[in-house]
């Protein structure tokens, strides 16, 4: 147990839910994209929180493994945008509805 | 100490993550996230893990927000600032349900005080043998595999990042 671990839990829920109203909320692709980055740190950083408070390393290896997904999503991402931005003169995720019904 | 440091960084994390969504410009918003990924950086320091905070300025700092940024500059989005804003149906629920998570996160995690089976890193054991050489022992061993599936995965995301953005003649 270390002492401030409630705040550093109450820092990773504000983060999680800031990224996660950002990705609602915002048409920008590429903002959304930012904001899932935004909930994947809330999310690590209760998992070093735990880490930590638990003598074990489990956390930082599923934080190194984040760090490794989110990368590879950020090339395969960006590229899409790119492509999207390519095929349709702009990223506003509201203007894409290739997969609705 | 590590309370005023906490609270400062936290605090700034917070604000700079609040300033990429509400920015106008998407570049505006890049630079805040950069920010908030070297406060976040600083947070892992001081709860003693000083490699994620290295890789965390290398690989999210540096590498990602450099792609965001390469993107953000090959795309001309400044025709998008003046578009109105709709609201949705989906995003008030959307918002809705955020809210009634947040209450339930911070009661769920924050009412008790939440305590597991202790690991074997103590901190003797990081003192004698170094953190790093730690972390890279069991890396090596136990997470030997899950290393490898995430080399993998880095080298499909490489080709296919490649393979979408040719151009096809």
């Amino acid at each position: 147990m270390i002492e401030n671990q409630s705040i550093y839990l109450a820092l990773s829920i504000v983060l999680f839910i800031i990224g996660a109203a950002g990705a609602i909320c915002r048409r920008n692709a590429i903002v959304v994209f930012m904001c899932i980055e935004i909930m994947l740190a809330g999310v690590s950083i209760a998992f070093v929180t735990f880490s930590r408070t638990n003598q074990s390393l489990d956390g930082i290896f599923m934080v190194l493994f984040i760090m490794a997904v989110a990368a590879a999503e950020a090339a395969v991402g960006l590229a899409i945008f790119v492509l999207m931005y390519r095929k349709h003169g702009s990223i506003d995720l509201d203007k894409f509805n290739l997969l609705k019904w | 100490m590590e309370l005023v440091f906490l609270l400062i960084c936290g605090g700034l994390a917070v604000i700079a993550s609040l300033l990429v969504i509400f920015a106008r410009s998407t570049l505006h918003s890049a630079l805040w996230m950069v920010l908030s990924f070297f406060m976040v950086a600083i947070i892992y320091v001081l709860l003693h893990a000083e490699f994620l905070a290295m890789l965390q300025v290398i690989v999210y700092a540096g590498a990602i927000m450099m792609f965001i940024i390469y993107a953000i500059m090959m795309l001309n989005l400044r025709q998008e600032r003046d578009a109105r804003v709709t609201v949705r149906i989906s995003k008030v629920v959307g918002i809705a349900a955020l809210i009634v998570l947040f209450l339930e996160l911070m009661l769920v995690g924050l009412g008790h005080s939440l305590t597991a089976m202790q690991g074997p890193i103590t901190e003797t054991l990081v003192a004698t043998h170094g953190r790093v050489a730690v972390i890279a022992n069991f890396l090596f061993a136990d997470y030997l595999l899950p290393f490898e599936v995430a080399s993998i995965l880095l080298t499909a995301g490489v080709v296919g990042a490649v393979v979408l953005s040719k151009r096809v003649k």
